[in-house]
Order: C-alpha cells, then sequence, then structure tokens
C-alpha cells in the first residue's frame, strides 16, 4: 500500500465550478481552454485564458491545483492552437498539463519544463512498455489509466513503471476503446478526439411525436421516450436499437462508473489519484459528488471504508444505475 | 406548479410591462458583466422562447448583451423562437439562481425544450457559471442588495415549499 496521501481530481467546466470543486474539497481541479483544444468542446463550457489565470489563483489560495487538459489531437496542418493552449496554461501558472498528441507532449517538454505533464486517458497507455516510452521520451510525471484495467492490472501494471498513476472513480463510462471514438464520428462527421466533442449538441434534436418523444443525432433515432419517462443525452454508445426482434441498449447500457466502494483497493493498488468524471454536469452534481468523494478517500486514508459512498451517489449516476466497470473485471 | 388561479389573475396584459423592465435589467447587466454573454458566444443572437406553463403568457429572450431584448408574448408567439423551454415558473426561476440543476430537471421531464439543443446548452452552461442573485437582475449593491436577495430568495423557497405541499401535486403523487 502506498504512504502517500492519494489526490482527488474533479472537473470543472466553468470557473464557478471550479470554485464550487475546490471548496467542496478537490486537491485538484481540472479544466480546459474554450476551444477544440481539450475533449470536453461544448457550447458555454470552458475557460478563456483570463478565466484560467484567475481560477489558478483562487484554486491556490485555497490550497488546490489545476490541471489543464489539452487532450485532444492536433491536425496536421493546424498545430498551433495547441501548442498556444499550452503556452497559455503555463503561463497561467497552472500546476500540469494533460495532453495525449505527441506534438502537445513534445512542445511542453521542449519549452515548458517547469510544469507537470500528465498523459491524458485519451493515450490509451495501458503497459509498462508504453508508459515508459512516454516517460522516457516527454517526462510524463503522471499517466491517467484507462478504463479497461482491472485493480490486478494497475497494481501490476504500478509495479512496473516509474510514474503516477490516476484511475477514475465516477462518472460517465464509454465502451470504445479510449481516444478512439468511431461511433459519434461516423454519425455526426465531428470526432471526439479531434474535436473535442462526443455527439455534438448542433446536431442532437428532441422531437415531440404522437408516440412520445424521439432523440435524435444528425438524424439517427437514437432512443424514444415515453410520456413522462426520464430521457437522456444521444449518444450512440448508449443509444437504444431494434435488431434480431429485441430492442435494447445494443452497446451500452446507459450506467455510471462508481468505484467509490473500491478507494482502498485503488490505493493498495498503487494509484496516486482518483479522478471524478463530469467537466458538462453542473455545480450541484460537482459539490455533491466532489464532497462525498472527500469524505470516502479521508475515511480510507484514515484507515478506514467508504462504505456509505454508493447511497450517496445513486441520484448523481447515469440512468441511475452504476458499476464499478473493469475494476472488477471477471470477464477475462 | 403555480395554482390554476394565478393564471387568471396575471393573464398576458398584465405580464406586459414585465417586457420593458426585463430588457432594461439585462442591458444593464451586460454593462456590468460583458463576461457573461461572451460565454454564450454565437448562441447570444439566439432567440429563447420561455415559457411557463403556470403563467398565460411566454417571454420571447435574445440575450445579445448591450442589445438584449425581453418581450411578453402570448403562449403561440413564443413558438417560433430558435429554442422553446418549458416548464413551471418555480423551476424556471430555481434555474437562473441555481437551486435546481438544469440537466435534472430536463432528464426528468421537469422542463422541456425544443429547437436548437446548442443553444439551450450555451444558455445553461451560462447561466450555471453567472451564479445570477436578484440583486444582480436589479443592479443593487450592498446591504440593500444583501435584504433583496434574502427576501426575494426566501419567498420563493417559501413558494416552492407551498407548491410542493399543494394539493394538486398531492393528488399526483
Amino acid at each position: 500500500m502506498t504512504t502517500t496521501r492519494m489526490e482527488l481530481v474533479c472537473p470543472a467546466g466553468t470557473p464557478a465550478t471550479l470554485r464550487a470543486a475546490v471548496q467542496a474539497g478537490a486537491d485538484a481541479v481540472y479544466c480546459g481552454f474554450r476551444d477544440e483544444t481539450n475533449a470536453r468542446n461544448f457550447p458555454g463550457l470552458n475557460f478563456s485564458r483570463d478565466e484560467l489565470a484567475e481560477g489558478v489563483r483562487f484554486a491556490h489560495d485555497h490550497g488546490s491545483k489545476v490541471l489543464v487538459a489539452i487532450n485532444t489531437f492536433a491536425r496536421v496542418d493546424d498545430v498551433d492552437i495547441w501548442k498556444k493552449a499550452a503556452d497559455m496554461a503555463a503561463e497561467s501558472g497552472a500546476d500540469a498539463i494533460i495532453a495525449a498528441d505527441f506534438a502537445v507532449l513534445d512542445h511542453v517538454a521542449r519549452n515548458h519544463k517547469q510544469i507537470r505533464l500528465h498523459l491524458s486517458v485519451q493515450a490509451a497507455a495501458a503497459t509498462p512498455e508504453a508508459i515508459g516510452f512516454y516517460a522516457a521520451r516527454f517526462g510524463i510525471r503522471r499517466v491517467v489509466l484507462p478504463r479497461v484495467l482491472s485493480l490486478q492490472e494497475i497494481a501490476a501494471l504500478n509495479r512496473a513503471i516509474d510514474v503516477e498513476t490516476e484511475a477514475f472513480v465516477f462518472g460517465g463510462l464509454c465502451v470504445m476503446i479510449e481516444g478512439r471514438c468511431y461511433l459519434s464520428s461516423y454519425a455526426t462527421g465531428k470526432s471526439p478526439n479531434l474535436n473535442g466533442v462526443c455527439s455534438p449538441p448542433e446536431m442532437v434534436s428532441y422531437d415531440e411525436e404522437p408516440s412520445g418523444t424521439a432523440a435524435r443525432l444528425s438524424g439517427f433515432t437514437i432512443d424514444r421516450y415515453g410520456r413522462g419517462q426520464p430521457v437522456g443525452y444521444p449518444t450512440l454508445c448508449k443509444g437504444r436499437f431494434k435488431a434480431g426482434g429485441k430492442t435494447s441498449h445494443l452497446f451500452e447500457d446507459p450506467v455510471s462508473l462508481n468505484a467509490g466502494g473500491m478507494i482502498s483497493g485503488l490505493k493498495a493498488a498503487g494509484v496516486t489519484a482518483l479522478k471524478i468524471e463530469g467537466r458538462q454536469r453542473g455545480k450541484g452534481y460537482v459539490s455533491e459528488v466532489v464532497r462525498a468523494f472527500r469524505k470516502a478517500v479521508d475515511a480510507v486514508e484514515k484507515g478506514g471504508e467508504a462504505v456509505d459512498i454508493d447511497r450517496l451517489l445513486a441520484g448523481q449516476s447515469e440512468g441511475a444505475r452504476q458499476t464499478s466497470g473493469a475494476y472488477e473485471k471477471k470477464w477475462r | 406548479m403555480l395554482p390554476g388561479f394565478v393564471r387568471h389573475l396575471f393573464p398576458t396584459v398584465a405580464g406586459l410591462p414585465a417586457g420593458p423592465l426585463l430588457t432594461l435589467s439585462l442591458r444593464s447587466l451586460a454593462r456590468r458583466r460583458p463576461g457573461l454573454f461572451e460565454r454564450l458566444g454565437e448562441y447570444r443572437s439566439a432567440c429563447f422562447g420561455i415559457d411557463p406553463v403556470d403563467l398565460a403568457f411566454a417571454f420571447r429572450v435574445v440575450p445579445d448583451g448591450l442589445r438584449s431584448s425581453v418581450r411578453v408574448v402570448s403562449k403561440d408567439g413564443a413558438a417560433g423562437s430558435d429554442v422553446l423551454i418549458r416548464g413551471p415558473l418555480l423551476t424556471l426561476l430555481s434555474l437562473l439562481d441555481g437551486t435546481l440543476d438544469g440537466d435534472a430537471m430536463f432528464f426528468s421531464r421537469i422542463i422541456s425544450i425544443s429547437g436548437r439543443t446548442e443553444a439551450v446548452l450555451a444558455l445553461r452552461n451560462t447561466i450555471e457559471d453567472a451564479e445570477l442573485r436578484p440583486s444582480d437582475l436589479l443592479g443593487l449593491h450592498g446591504i440593500l442588495a444583501r435584504c433583496v436577495d434574502t427576501g426575494v430568495l426566501g419567498a420563493l423557497g417559501a413558494a416552492r415549499r407551498l407548491a410542493d405541499n399543494s394539493p394538486s401535486e398531492a393528488r399526483k403523487a
């Protein structure tokens, strides 16, 4: 078991959410710029240069860190906005840049040696060899682990590498291999990993029809809801489709990761930081989830168990259903 | 949901003065906090139809900074907006002051939206970040602002509790 205190890394889509996360007990907050350089490029979300600088001041005044996600993949003829975003993050006094693209990692490693580099989950690095390469070549200090590893695999990985690991503990799950979603790209022409947007809202529509509400993405009907039935955001991977005469969530159920009960296991596996997902979510979500995980992590750090967290967070999960994901993988 | 008699107490004509007042209020807010409207990006020129289902009238809002406008319109008049947001008045007000989460209200069908989803998302994120209080909309400062915020938010809370306990809600439950 590691002796250092685990870090709680929390999402911030806006300056107000950053403040809420810090006040709820986040050790670190991650956020991004208001453009396609980060993987949550949605209207009204994210930070300007000045907002980031102000957010960093606020976080540091309260003893928290700010990690800036510049984690989409740069384009052949247009790398400059990614480099500029890295420059702005470094100038703002942020504590780390989270990146996946070689061009961005190389730019930061060469030009901003004072700032920590974290390898984004978008890089999908899950072997000692891959992580070792990033560490040797770009000096990454931490890797955000893809959500495909079991606890045993994470423990084995941590024994074989010299960099910190950060593991997701709460939030949406993705059926695609991290960093390579082709479903949304196929349907909308916009890539989560290149343009920073999964199921872009300009292609989302909710149409009232005699049989209820049809949720569509780029004209494709992803789901139908009866009158008064709770609706969801139409991502293709979590849509309901008819196949073989049966209607079901063909690719993935709308279920959320909640590894709140596995915090001590993650600590024992050598994980340095626990990550909460949800930069698109509001202050209410961030405050509640961060507060619950703060309690749970503190309890584990004192040698206890985080027993209450499932009950505390049941209402915040997508589809109100939760899973421990691959951490307890039994199918392989 | 407000009691049914409210709709009869406030017919469309009674709401008309609210349009110019809210327009002035939004423009004043834009002078004091221009960054708030920048977050809306291109959607600041979109027309948002806000339809409180328990009132006899609706609003057409263009949150375009110093050119912002709010018009009181009939229910049909809101239908041609780029976005139409419908829900109980107290819920809509609670989204403004951040008491309730817009996503949760939408996913549970308490509010409904139609039209340009991306504009709604931009508006929701902007409101979320703005942390608006009643005094911000009225342009008040200091002790007066604190008194108004306490009074208005307290009254809203009381109205919400009253509505939650109303016989119609009890029947639904």
